[in-house]
Order: C-alpha cells, then structure tokens, then sequence
C-alpha cells in the first residue's frame, strides 16, 4: 500500500500488434494477452511474446537503454522508445492495459514493427550530420577546445539518438521534410564553433525541405526521449540566429 | 499562494479537464496540446481562405446597388447572423495564434505556455466584443478615424517584423508570408469589428459605397485585398504541397492557386478602385 493506492505487481496486458509479412505482403493487427510485472520495459514484453506466444514477431532493438534510438515504436499512436516505457509507467499515461502497438511511420515496414532505417537515415545523410570542412586549426592535428559558453548553447541538441520519434510525430508530411532530427544534426553543426562551412549549411536549412516545412507544433519536443528542445533549435534558425556566423 | 502558483494551477485544471474529451486526449497524450493548436490554426486558415472569397464575390454585386442589397437581407437571418458571429472564433485565434507563432520564431519569444494562455484570453474578450456589438446594432464611428487608428498600428507591426526578417537569407516569399501575417493580426479582426458596429455599415450598398468612395479607405480595402489574398495563397500552398512530393505536382498546384487568387484579386482591386 502506498498512500492508499495499491501498487499492482502484475497487469493483465493486451497487445494489439501490428503484423506485416514481406513474402505474402500481407498486414493484419494481433493481439497477445500476456502477463507483465510492473517494471517490465516494453522490449521485455516483446521478448516474452517471442518466448512464451510466437516467436515469429520481428522486432528491433540494439541497446536497449536509450542510446541507439532502433527499438522505436508507436504505442496508443506515440512514438517512443520500447526500451525505455515500463508497464507501469504505460498503464498510467495511457490510462489502459490494452495497447495499441505500430512501427513508427518514417520508412517502410520491412517486418512487423521493423522499418527500413537505412531509407529514413537517407534524409539525415541529406542534411550532412558531420563537419563538412573543419576549420584551419581543427586541420593540423592540434587540440581543439570548444568553450563552454559555447558548447552550452548547443549541447542538448548533441543527445540526439536519431530514433525518429520526432519525424514520425511531425506535423508536416515526411514526403517533403527532411524531419526535424535532421534538421537537428545541421544545426548542430552550424552551431559548432570547428565546422567552416556555414553557407552550405544555411542552404540546406533554407532549402524547400528545410525550416520552412516546420510549422513549429512542437510535436518533436514534446515526444522526444532525450528530452531535447527541437523546436527550440529549429526557431533559432528561423529566427535567422545563425546566419551572423557565416564561415565561408 | 502566489499569482503565478495560482494561474499554473488553473491552467492545468482546464488541461486535465480537456484531456478526459476522447478525441482530444489523443492529441494531448500523443504530440501534445501546441500539436493540436497548429492543426486548429490550419483549419481556421482554409476556412478564412473560403471566407475571403465568398466575402469578394458577394462585394461584386456593389456594381448593381440593388442586387447587393437583395443579397444582403439574407445576411439578415438570424442562422446567417449567428454564423457571423462565429466566424470571429477563426479569425481572432488564427490571428493571435500567428502573432504567438511570429514571437516563438522570429523574436525568440520561448514563454509558450504564457503566450497560449493570452491567445486564448484574448480570444474569448473579442469574440465577446463581436457579440455585444451585433446584439446592440448601434455603434457608429467615423471610418477615417478608425482605419487611420488600425492602418498605423498594422503598419507598425508589419514593420517590426519586416525590420527583424529582412535583412536575413530568408525565402523572399517567407518573409513575406510573416510580415503580411503581422499587418493581417490587426487588420482583419479589426475589419470583422466595424462590419458588426450596426447592421448598415456592412449590409447598405449606398453606405458602402459612399464609404470606399474615400480614396483613403480605398487604400485601406487594396492593402487588406492585397495582404489576405497573398497570406492565404502561401499558407494553402504550404499546407497542401507538403503531400506532394512530385515536382510537377507541386508547380501545377502553385499555377492552379495562383490563377484563383489572382482571379479574385482582380475582382477586388477593380472593384475597389472603380467605385
């Protein structure tokens, strides 16, 4: 008993898993009834499904503590990461023990909740998530130092895992987006004090897929796991921040 | 407790309340409440967009006095009165809510939650002010006095704008969508007022054509003409292109929206400078 609320030590759960066989190109919705302690992780049920109910569900995760962004699903229609959502935890926001659960929608489901990250990763590679040309004392080998006022203004945006829970909760259609965590990693870079080349960055930005397709719903703030401010970052660019620090 | 513990308390006592609507608790669990803003902020767009037009057609018929006002007496009933009245719920909320768009954006304005809590404020007094002045139906004020009042307060705003944007790499037809939005926060609403201060004003062809016989109200009516008609032909080009992703699509909807809005701007600015 805690404060009169009897804490649950098992949930009878109902997933409702969306299925999609790439040899028949067939979809259908199953559902699993399954028995769950309460600080299960959602990966952990997908296991169990795997061990105890059928072991042909496909699914993906790497890590499995926040940091690789590859277990990303919709659960109830939010995207989020399966590794870091405790049964619990879920009973609580979602106010239910049926779940609704889908691949994110950024790409094409290779297998049940798999989707081809390759093709979402395509859009990130359009916005260059590197530095494209290090400054001249970056170049000789030397020790860079990056000061902290500096580093400050865009460290957050640096913990981006590039799960696309952001992009697959975006207002704006994905077809004409690059999406805001892609968005993000030029930004990121734009900010960085050892990248040069602030005009290419500028271009992409303020390409016809870039800021101008982000309607600032703050969707991407609001679902992502690493507690990032996108919309904070994407406004900065808008607000034209950026362009007093043009390289060459 | 203090005013600030006070309003948070209120305001997440209203949220909680919303949450327990079943379609809207989905957008609030699921991409949060500034997520089904936006959408509302689209919709209330593309119905301003259908109000702008069918407002230029039904000014058309000011060539023939006696058409426009047989027209006008089914303005008269009260469903079509009552739905003029709701038409101030769009037009105040997507012009404060684009102001609150304009502040986070270009002024960097990040205190959202302060900002929502005075668009919709705000809002509700001036879909209340519309309301008492249709219901009373007795106001009057001098057209030069009120449009010179507006005109200047929009043209200071569109300035402020203007000024921060301009110089910046921007889209030229970006900036332009933000700086006519701006002049638009306060013209619009403020057209949607006088139209409603007594039944005449909008209603009486012989009123209004003795009034957009001022060649300065004429400026006034070619300057909204001219703001609405671009604002809404970008804002539907953006909404609606999002979904196209061929580039053939995307110009044939860009030339289809600027041959509608170009034939309704024709219509205005003839009909605004031949009277």
């Amino acid at each position: 008993m805690d404060g009169g609320m009897v804490m649950e030590t098992n949930y009878k759960l109902t997933l409702k898993i969306e299925r999609y066989d790439p040899d028949t190109k067939e979809s259908w919705v199953q559902d699993y009834q399954l028995e769950a302690g309460r600080i299960l992780r959602f990966t952990d049920l997908f296991r169990k499904i795997n061990n105890e109910l059928d072991p042909t569900l496909a699914w993906n995760s790497s890590c499995e503590h926040a940091q690789c962004g590859t277990c990303a699903v919709m659960v109830n229609g939010r995207p989020l990461l399966a590794c870091e959502l405790l049964v619990e935890n879920a009973v609580v926001q979602f106010g239910t023990t049926v779940f609704e659960i889908a691949p994110i929608t950024v790409a094409p489901v290779v297998r049940d909740l798999i989707v081809d990250l390759e093709q979402a990763y395509e859009r990130v590679n359009q916005a260059k998530p590197y530095i494209i040309k290090p400054v001249e004392n970056f170049n000789k080998g030397n020790e860079y130092q990056i000061s902290p006022r500096d580093l400050e203004r865009y460290v957050d945006a640096t913990r981006c895992i590039n799960c696309f829970c952001c992009a697959t909760a975006c207002l704006s259609s994905q077809k004409t987006f690059l999406g805001p965590n892609a968005v993000l990693a030029s930004i990121v870079r734009l900010m960085d004090p050892r990248e040069e080349a602030k005009k290419e960055r500028l271009k992409i930005l303020y390409s016809e897929k870039g800021i101008y397709r982000c309607h600032t719903s703050k969707a991407c703030s609001f679902v992502c796991p690493k507690e990032i401010d996108v919309a904070h970052f994407i406004a900065l660019a808008k607000e034209g921040r950026f362009e007093s620090e043009e390289g060459d | 407790m203090s005013e600030n513990l006070m309003e948070a308390k209120t305001t997440s006592f209203i949220l909680r309340q919303l949450e327990r609507v079943p379609y809207l608790s989905f957008f609030a669990k699921t991409r949060g409440w500034p997520f089904f803003i936006s959408w509302c902020n689209r919709i209330a767009g593309i119905l301003l967009v259908v109000w702008v037009w069918i407002h230029i057609y039904f000014l058309a018929f000011l060539c023939t006095p006696s058409a426009y006002d047989n027209n006008m007496t089914v303005f008269r009933w009260a469903i079509f009165a009552f739905l003029q009245w709701l038409l101030a719920i769009p037009v105040i909320f997507h012009a404060l809510n684009g102001g609150r768009l304009i502040l986070y954006e270009i002024f960097g304005k990040r205190n959202d939650d302060t900002m929502l809590r005075w668009v919709f404020g705000l809002s509700i007094i001036y879909i209340g002010l519309v309301g008492l002045f249709m219901l009373l139906g007795n106001q009057s004020v001098s057209p030069f006095f009120f449009w010179l009042f507006i005109l200047v307060t929009a043209l200071v705003i569109g300035y402020g704008v203007a000024r921060k944007i301009w110089k910046s790499e921007h889209s030229f037809l970006w900036k332009l969508q933000r700086i006519s939005g701006a002049f638009l926060l306060i013209m619009v609403p403020a057209h949607l007022l006088f139209m409603h201060l007594n039944p005449s004003v909008g209603m009486e062809a012989s009123v209004v054509i003795k009034r957009m016989q001022s060649w300065f109200i004429k400026a006034v009516d070619l300057a909204l003409i001219v703001a609405a008609l671009y604002h809404g032909a970008y804002g539907l080009f953006s909404v609606f292109s999002e979904h196209l992703s061929s580039r053939i699509l995307r110009v044939a909807l860009v030339c289809l929206i600027a041959v509608i809005f170009l034939a309704f701007a024709w219509v205005g600015i003839r009909l605004t400078v031949t009277i």
